[in-house]
């Protein structure tokens, strides 16, 4: 194993300005088999201007890896103005330590983050494949799609320790993902696969859903008025409504389905 | 600025307009224009290479507003395009739909310096403008749409042809136009009602048929001496069967006589025309029919609008056709209808060769340059972006050049190729020479602008060249493929714009644009009742309406005589 | 004094261009015909920025352009992520211009529909637009639905020029034969001209969205007897209307913009224009602001690929609203300088957001003194677009017309040449450090 420990100066942060660092360069599968030297020296980009890594963070690495699997990155300091963490990654383990700025875990295809803390929006947008744990909270656009693409999260595994923002898993075509807390309104818009589950409070989920499921937990603050109720249905011993929808697309397209407690 | 004196040594040149076919030619240029010898000049060595003359596109949706729609409702087609600044190019974006910047680098590096933007809204010509100038490179020049304008109905219907002549004229003159558009004339207006016309029906309240609108379109043109026949979206594009409405639009015009030589109808996408069947279950290919009708036939002219294997963003000003395909595909759709002229719709849409339909349209398209005997009249279009971007035209370009190909591609399609198509028995290659008529000769001389300088390399013609890397002998499809999408060299009157691939100047383009000179009392009586439709119906006045100059800071102008 | 006809109006989106006025001196002294008051007032002018300024120990004193200039170009040179916001109140000729010194300084470039219809264009984005140019609605609207927008107050002209008052082709008896829906929150001046006016619960639009689109489709049986507030009854009945219209249009304001579900309300009133375009012709049209903010949506367009909130950063266009826009840029204190022009976030933007734009160094570009100015480090004036210079600019419904020129001025530079000269101070300054 080898973990390569980030940690963000604190000059970084000191501006008239708190401009953000994003970091996609950073993922385990882009810094195996670099040389201490060779890593710093890997260009990020700071507002304008593309800066060496070892400007901007401590870098400090301890181990060897035989694969880009063994490489395991820590990213410490102030990072809430440190975006795209692990975006496109494809293997091995990132630990942010710590509040993460968006897009942490976009584009992932393969390997394992962890976030101590709460993420920004879009965190997993577009996700693929891999894990993604946000001990915190997670923004809005959580798993969604790309502005105008008509898929969002195809693969992979999330699971959010506290509450969740507005549109999370927008086109949500596949995969899984678990919310612990509660989530703000249009949960699973748009959805056509995959499967949410929220054990807390939610309102306005699954609009104009097509497809894939959506487990509620917690208490409905407000149902969409476009879905129609089928039957009860038991799941594990727990007694469910179950809806199908969403009927504003239509009846050809209403084929979301809604487990409401 | 021009780069002074250049000589392009030792070249195999194919100019199709002065019969030059593949010969080893020395090409001289000063200030911009191809001259007979030059004195001290930068000599640029195309031993061995491919030159051709500036390629010129006879139909493409590069600028205005429904390509600025497509842009705007696709940000996930602009990030498939993205391209940071350079010291010499601007940011790029986009595939189907790329931004202005990207449309002008891509195509110079497919050695094109002409190209058409097809499809101008009368009353958003501006906007049509000031896209094109910010298009670098190209020259270029619009069609605005005339046929489902309240004007042009009412005068067909009350047989004024003068009248219809003047009002052709004007509007031509305020839109800073090049010629005459017709897109599914009446079915145009009828989709204001969310309807659609074939060619014999009645226009709803206006008591006119397409048929009647496209001749009467046809006469006017040829009242003038307009470098371009009538430029004509048939109507029912896109429905099975529709080869029939297709033929029956080319007999309209057999007996108008052109007032200059050449065709007097050139017909556009033809592939979208040429669907035979009833349905999408029955569908199959008549690109045979139609080909053996141009083939007997000297009137009309066609492009072939090939399909790109996918996903592209489609466009036109036919509204209905934009609304019966995002129904198909339930993806996002815009529309626009502009008052008492035009509409048009935008969707996006996705040809797959694992489709039977798609892959039978894939086949049309090829079909028709290939059983089109006489390749003068033919051009290479994809229709950009309706039936694949036009940076998909390498690809058309190997697969007319290799059977092989063409083989090997028809394996990786849907079976049904094999039984409604017939690409896969057509051993036809083109050579060279007729990859430069269809690219370049055929369509200069389409729109009469082989007159002023385009489209050859005879002495007093533009400086406008490409120089591909490739021999003339070359049989790999692959690399004729590389070749056509990268030029060694493109020359821009008479100046290097791209070298080895890449973009190494940008000078602005200019607009050509026609000026039919009709008859002022034709044009006064004309005008009290177009002041009259100004003050009544249109959200805009008429003083407002015409396109004003600061919309040409590089204008070229074609007169257009009246014939008596 | 003369008279000039066909004067276009650099208000409001409606953009109307056959105003009649009369100038005498170089002034406006009469507005004959076509403006509305607010346009009017805007016509016959008030007070200006009489000189450029910068700001020293707190306090803005007067220089040339030349010296604020070259303020603005070492400010924006030396940012590593600059914001150059506004753009709406000009021509599209300085939007262009605007849009290269963005790329060519690594900004963020963004216009005044990030906290206006910015949401309407992400909606396109989901799902298109059926819509149609306001000449359109006049000859042949049969139903008009305004929903959240309240033009008897906002639009003074709209209604009379393009839709429920209008007179046209086939709609030649003006309001008699139509019919006019308004939903709101509350009751407006256009409620009361209303065949059917529907009152939703504040921020809900979303649900009524859904609602009516199920029955649209055929499925009333879903629908409960209540949405947000509404009674099922009354949804049935603009139903039928929407089925019953040859040529209906829902024009949308701000009220649905900018509450509750924001950009997915606009994303859900276009399904429902959708669902309505199943039983006849249906249209749907933001009822935008500025003059020129639909100019500049498209010029960022057809130049970057993208409408608004664009990243040039790293010298290509990364879009996205939410983390691009200028109100998140200043609320999470991205940016460390800000060029503003034709706008005026000092009144419009909320405290968090200004509280960074006091902090960071701030250009602006108007012709005339807002509470931007209050702290803006380098102030220069501009000519007034549509009145002492002239361009392109677009209307709601994408129709562009040209801003004409009637005054002269000798002193003012337009919008378009200040933003030249700051670029070309850029470039100098690039030059002189490389040496």
């Amino acid at each position: 194993m080898q973990t390569i420990t980030l940690k963000l100066k604190d000059a970084v942060r000191s501006g008239i300005a708190t401009v953000p660092v994003e970091v996609e360069s950073l993922t385990p599968d882009q810094l195996f088999g670099k040389s201490e030297a060779e890593l710093k020296a890997v260009k990020v980009w700071w507002g304008n201007r593309e800066e060496n890594t070892g400007d901007l963070f401590d870098v400090s690495v301890e181990g060897d890896a035989a694969s880009a699997d063994e490489v395991k990155i820590v990213m410490e300091g102030d990072l809430t103005r440190v975006k795209r963490i692990g975006s496109g990654m494809k293997a091995g383990e990132i630990e942010a330590r710590g509040d993460v700025d968006m897009h942490c875990g976009a584009l992932m295809e393969g390997g394992r983050i962890v976030v101590k803390g709460n993420a920004n929006c879009w965190a997993g947008r577009e996700m693929r494949g891999g894990e993604l744990i946000i001990e915190g909270d997670a923004g809005d656009n959580l798993c969604a799609m790309y502005r105008g693409e008509m898929k969002g999260m195809t693969g992979g595994k999330v699971t959010v320790g506290g509450d969740v923002g507005e549109c999370i898993c927008q086109y949500m075509a596949g995969g899984e993902i678990l919310i612990k807390g509660n989530a703000n309104r249009l949960a699973g818009l748009n959805m056509s696969g995959g499967k949410i589950t929220i054990e807390g409070d939610a309102e306005l989920f699954g609009p104009d859903m097509t497809g894939g499921e959506i487990v509620m937990n917690g208490k409905v603050l407000e149902m969409m008025p476009s879905f129609k109720f089928l039957e009860t249905a038991t799941i594990d011993g727990v007694e469910y409504k179950k809806y199908l929808g969403d009927f504003a697309m239509g009846e050809k397209k209403a084929k979301g389905t809604l487990y409401v407690k | 600025m021009a780069d002074g004196e250049l000589l392009i040594r030792n070249g195999v040149v194919y100019d199709p307009i002065n019969g030059v076919k593949g010969e080893k030619k020395d090409i001289c240029i000063r200030d911009g224009k191809i001259v007979e010898s030059v004195t001290n000049p930068k000599v640029i060595d195309a031993e061995g290479r491919v030159v051709m003359p500036g390629g010129v596109d006879i139909h493409s949706h590069i600028a205005g507003g429904k390509v600025n729609s497509g842009r705007l409702m696709r940000p996930e087609d602009g990030r498939k395009g993205l391209e940071a600044k350079t010291s010499v190019c601007r940011l790029q974006s986009g595939y189907s739909v790329p931004n202005t910047f990207a449309t002008g680098y891509r195509y110079a590096k497919m050695g094109y310096t002409f190209v058409m933007e097809a499809a101008m809204p009368p009353l958003a010509a501006r906007h049509t403008h000031e896209e094109m100038i910010d298009i670098p490179i190209l020259d270029n020049a619009a069609l605005p749409l005339i046929d489902n304008n309240w004007m042009t109905m009412e005068y067909v219907k009350s047989g004024d042809m003068d009248l219809l002549a003047a009002y052709v004229a004007w509007i031509i003159k305020a839109t800073k136009g090049f010629g005459v558009k017709i897109v599914n004339p009446g079915g145009t207006e009828a989709w204001a009602w969310g309807k659609n016309c074939d060619l014999n029906d009645s226009v709803p309240y206006f008591d006119v048929t397409p048929a009647e609108i496209i001749k009467g379109l046809a006469e006017a043109n040829e009242k003038f001496e307009m470098p371009h026949s009538i430029h004509v979206h048939t109507n029912m594009l896109g429905h099975p069967g529709n080869f029939e409405v297709t033929k029956d639009t080319y007999d309209l015009v057999k007996g108008v006589k052109p007032s200059k030589d050449r065709q007097v109808m050139h017909t556009t996408h033809t592939q979208f025309h040429s669907y035979g069947g009833t349905n999408w279950g029955d569908f199959e290919s008549k690109a045979d029919a139609i080909a053996g009708y141009i083939n007997q036939n000297d009137h009309a002219t066609i492009d072939i609008g090939s399909i790109i294997l996918g996903d592209t963003t489609t466009m036109t000003a036919d509204g209905p056709m934009e609304y019966s395909l995002y129904q198909i595909t339930g993806r996002k759709w815009t529309n626009l209808d502009v008052e008492l002229e035009t509409g048009s719709g935008i969707t996006p849409f996705l040809y797959s060769g694992k489709s039977p339909v798609n892959t039978i349209q894939w086949a049309i398209g090829q079909e028709l340059a290939l059983l089109v005997k006489d390749p003068w009249k033919i051009a290479l279009t994809t229709d950009h972006p309706n039936a694949g971007p036009f940076i998909g035209y390498p690809i058309i370009i190997s697969m007319l050049m290799s059977k092989k190909r063409r083989d090997e591609s028809a394996e990786d399609m849907h079976k049904v190729i094999f039984d409604r198509a017939e690409l896969p028995s057509i051993d036809r290659e083109y050579d060279l020479n007729e990859i430069a008529i269809i690219t370049r000769g055929m369509t200069a001389k389409a729109l009469g602008l082989h007159e002023h300088g385009k489209g050859h390399l005879g002495v007093g013609a533009d400086a406008d060249v490409a120089i591909y890397d490739m021999s003339p002998e070359e049989r790999d499809a692959g690399k004729i493929q590389k070749a056509f999408l990268n030029t060694k060299y493109t020359i821009k009157a008479g100046e290097i714009v791209v070298k080895d691939g890449e973009v190494v100047a940008t000078p602005p383009g200019r607009t050509i644009f026609v000026t039919p000179e009709c008859d002022q009392k034709l044009t006064d009586e004309m005008l009290v009742t177009l002041k009259d439709k100004f003050d009544k119906y249109y959200s805009v006045t008429f003083n407002n309406y015409p396109v004003q100059d600061a919309y040409l800071p590089n204008p070229y102008e074609i007169k257009a005589p009246m014939r008596g | 004094m003369v008279e000039i006809t066909d004067v276009v109006c650099s208000l409001c989106g409606c953009v109307c261009d056959d105003i009649v006025l009369e100038v005498e001196n170089n002034q406006v002294t009469k507005i004959k015909r076509g403006a509305c008051s607010v346009g009017k007032s805007k016509l016959l002018g008030h007070e200006r920025i009489k000189s450029p300024m910068i700001r020293e120990n707190g306090e803005l004193k007067e220089c040339s352009y030349d010296e604020a200039i070259k303020k603005a170009a070492e400010i924006l040179y030396k940012s590593r992520r600059p914001l150059l916001y506004g753009w709406s109140s000009t021509v599209c000729e300085a939007d262009s211009a605007g849009i290269e010194l963005a790329e060519d300084i690594g900004g963020v470039v963004d216009n005044t529909a990030t906290v206006c219809h910015g949401p309407s264009v992400l909606a396109i984005q989901d799902v298109g637009i059926p819509s149609c140019t306001l000449g359109e609605i006049k000859n042949r609207a049969d139903l008009i639905i305004y929903w959240g927008a309240n033009p008897a107050q906002a639009h003074a002209n709209h209604m009379k020029r393009y839709s429920y008052v209008s007179k046209g082709y086939w709609t030649a008896e003006g309001k008699k034969g139509k019919k006019l829906v308004v939903v709101d929150v509350r009751k407006t001046m256009t409620s009361k001209m209303a065949d059917v006016f529907i009152q939703v619960e504040q921020g809900k639009d979303y649900q009524v969205f859904s609602a009516l689109r199920a029955i649209l489709r055929g499925h009333e049986d879903v629908v409960p007897d209540k949405v947000a507030g509404v009674p099922k009854a009354q949804l049935l009945e603009v139903a039928n209307m929407v089925k019953e219209a040859k040529f209906g249009i829902t024009f949308f304001g701000m009220g649905v913009t900018q509450a509750g579900a924001r950009h997915n309300n606009i994303v859900n009133a276009i399904q429902f224009t959708r669902a309505a375009h199943l039983h006849g012709k249906w249209s749907i049209m933001p009822m935008r602001g500025h003059y020129n903010v639909t100019g500049f949506n498209q010029v960022c367009t057809w130049q970057t690929g993208f409408p608004f909130s664009v990243d040039l950063s790293r010298g290509y266009a990364w879009y996205n609203p939410g983390e691009t826009s200028s109100t998140d840029l200043l609320y999470r204190e991205d940016c460390d300088a800000a060029l503003i022009i034709a706008s005026d976030p000092g009144a419009h933007f909320p405290g968090a957001a200004l509280r960074h734009l006091a902090k960071i160094p701030v250009i602006q570009i108007d012709p005339y003194a807002n509470p931007t100015t209050e702290f803006a480090d380098v102030v220069i004036p501009a000519a007034i677009s549509g009145i002492e210079c002239e361009g392109g600019v677009y209307r709601m419904d994408n129709i562009p017309i040209r801003l004409r020129k009637i005054l002269d001025t000798d002193y003012y530079v337009p919008d378009e040449e200040i933003v030249e000269r700051i670029h070309a101070e850029v470039r100098a300054l690039r030059e002189k450090e490389g040496e």
